[in-house]
């Protein structure tokens, strides 16, 4: 299990929390985000009922989970948020932001309406202790509703599935370190995961219109610095929606 | 009793019940073309009773009885399913319930707690809900075993009355010579009904029995180890 900081300046920072090597193999390895801003947390896809107690436990060690306000499922998968319940039985205030068109999906997990802050298909601003943070819309990358945020002050984006890769057991890094090598674990992912170039086209031109140091994934490595450039590229000449032999 | 004999025998238990539980509920839908056979004979027995014209009048007393028997049974499966049914969710969520109690506890023993900055307690009051729920839906549970156990007790009952009623009809069946012969089919075929009714009830007694011990067991052991912590 590897905890790191991404950020830490002043009253604002970025965590993850990824590379769960006691995980069930079957259990897809996600990486979990917590925003802190003045003393208030976020949570940013706080992963599947089966990690809950890890991802508790780990981000205990650097923060006060009693003060995160709120979560935030970038869609509707479980291994994003099944671990919903869990979250809201510990802290029955809590909020969560989801895209609007999966409130009703979600419930389903036993949250209750009260809870959800649903967030609109042109995104919008999410504020935590004061400080704003973009959502930006990623629809059809992968799940027909899906959000990005993205962190003005620390200049890191979280894509949610866009930038994940299916990494091998032994790979340890929580950064990318070699790009090249590492589109191979990318390349079906997206090609498989990914339905729209038209979505993809268009949300890459809403991230370069931002000056973003850091793109943070759900699960695989993190992209920082000119990786994120490589990776935008990468992306765009990508052919999504081309995973499944039938349709090549 | 250590905490991982007990984890496990919840574990099988809630299996148990959950498996009882469908098995009862399989059991119940049986009945449910039993009771439109029922309605079928009571067809027949006012279409015998009027071939018997001015001979049939006993008849005809007797078939409204046979209505009144299949109306019963009706009633009777409608109820019952509407309880099973609920019996059927509070077994699966008590299972759900007792899985995120565990899931609590690996986290309370993964709290390093020289090294913490939440509180255990921030962590305890989640389980204590997860408790709370699942103090509740045994509760429930066990209500609505209760309340199953008291609808399905009238059906012997309706076995008795059943068979009372095949010897009445097969009575006057006969008296009436051969104006009875198509009412003497009826009381066979009551007599064919009301002993499946008779089997099955015997067997849903036996499963609601069951179903009672294995969460009595399962709310002991349950009991034990929240208890013990």
């Amino acid at each position: 299990m590897r905890v790191e900081h991404l950020f830490n300046k002043n009253t604002h920072s970025w965590m993850v929390m990824g590379r769960d090597e006691d995980r069930r193999k079957e259990v897809i390895d996600t990486n979990q985000y917590l925003i802190q801003h003045n003393g208030r947390g976020l949570l940013l896809d706080p992963g599947g009922v089966e990690n809950f107690s890890v991802v508790a436990a780990e981000f205990s060690k650097h923060f006060d989970l009693a003060d995160v306000e709120a979560v935030f499922a970038s869609h509707q998968d479980p291994d994003v948020i099944s671990s919903l319940p869990l979250w809201i039985q510990t802290n029955p205030n809590l909020l969560v932001y989801m895209p609007k068109i999966w409130v009703s999906f979600i419930t389903h997990f036993g949250v209750k309406i009260e809870n959800i802050r649903p967030i609109p298909d042109e995104g919008g601003l999410i504020t935590l202790g004061g400080h704003d943070l973009e959502v930006i819309p990623q629809h059809y990358l992968h799940s027909s509703g899906c959000l990005s945020i993205y962190d003005p002050q620390a200049k890191i984006l979280f894509s949610g599935d866009i930038g994940a890769a299916l990494l091998p057991d032994d790979y340890t890094d929580l950064f990318v370190t070699d790009f090249a090598e590492h589109t191979k674990y990318m390349e079906y992912f997206h090609r498989r995961w990914m339905p729209s170039n038209t979505a993809k086209l268009r949300w890459i031109a809403e991230v370069r219109k931002r000056d973003v140091d850091m793109l943070c994934p759900q699960h695989g490595a993190i992209f920082k610095g000119e990786d994120v450039d490589k990776f935008l590229t990468w992306f765009e000449n990508l052919d999504v929606g081309s995973g499944w032999s039938g349709v090549r | 009793m250590s905490e991982n004999i007990y984890t496990r025998k919840i574990g099988e238990e809630y299996d148990t019940v959950f498996r009882q539980c469908v098995s009862l509920n399989t059991e119940l839908h049986k009945l449910v073309p039993l009771a439109k056979q029922m309605h079928l004979l009571s067809s027949n027995a006012v279409s015998s009773a009027a071939r018997a014209g001015t001979e049939g009048d006993a008849f005809r007393v007797l078939t409204q009885d046979i209505q009144l028997l299949g109306d019963d049974v009706s009633h009777c499966i409608d109820d019952t399913q509407k309880v099973i049914s609920e019996i059927v969710m509070l077994a699966s969520g008590l299972a759900s319930s007792f899985s995120n109690y565990m899931i609590y506890t690996d986290l309370l023993n993964r709290l390093d707690i020289d090294a913490m900055k939440t509180s255990p307690k921030f962590f305890e009051k989640g389980q204590k809900h997860v408790v709370d729920d699942i103090r509740e839906n045994n509760h429930r549970l066990s209500r609505c075993i209760g309340i199953l156990a008291n609808l399905l007790s009238p059906v012997a009952t309706l076995v008795k009355k059943g068979e009372y009623l095949a010897v009445c009809s097969s009575v006057e069946a006969a008296s009436a010579g051969e104006h009875g012969v198509s009412f003497e089919a009826v009381a066979t075929m009551l007599r064919a009904l009301v002993s499946q009714l008779g089997k099955q009830s015997a067997r849903q007694r036996s499963l609601l029995r069951d179903l009672s011990e294995a969460m009595e067991r399962q709310q002991q052991n349950q009991r034990n180890l929240m208890y013990a912590r």
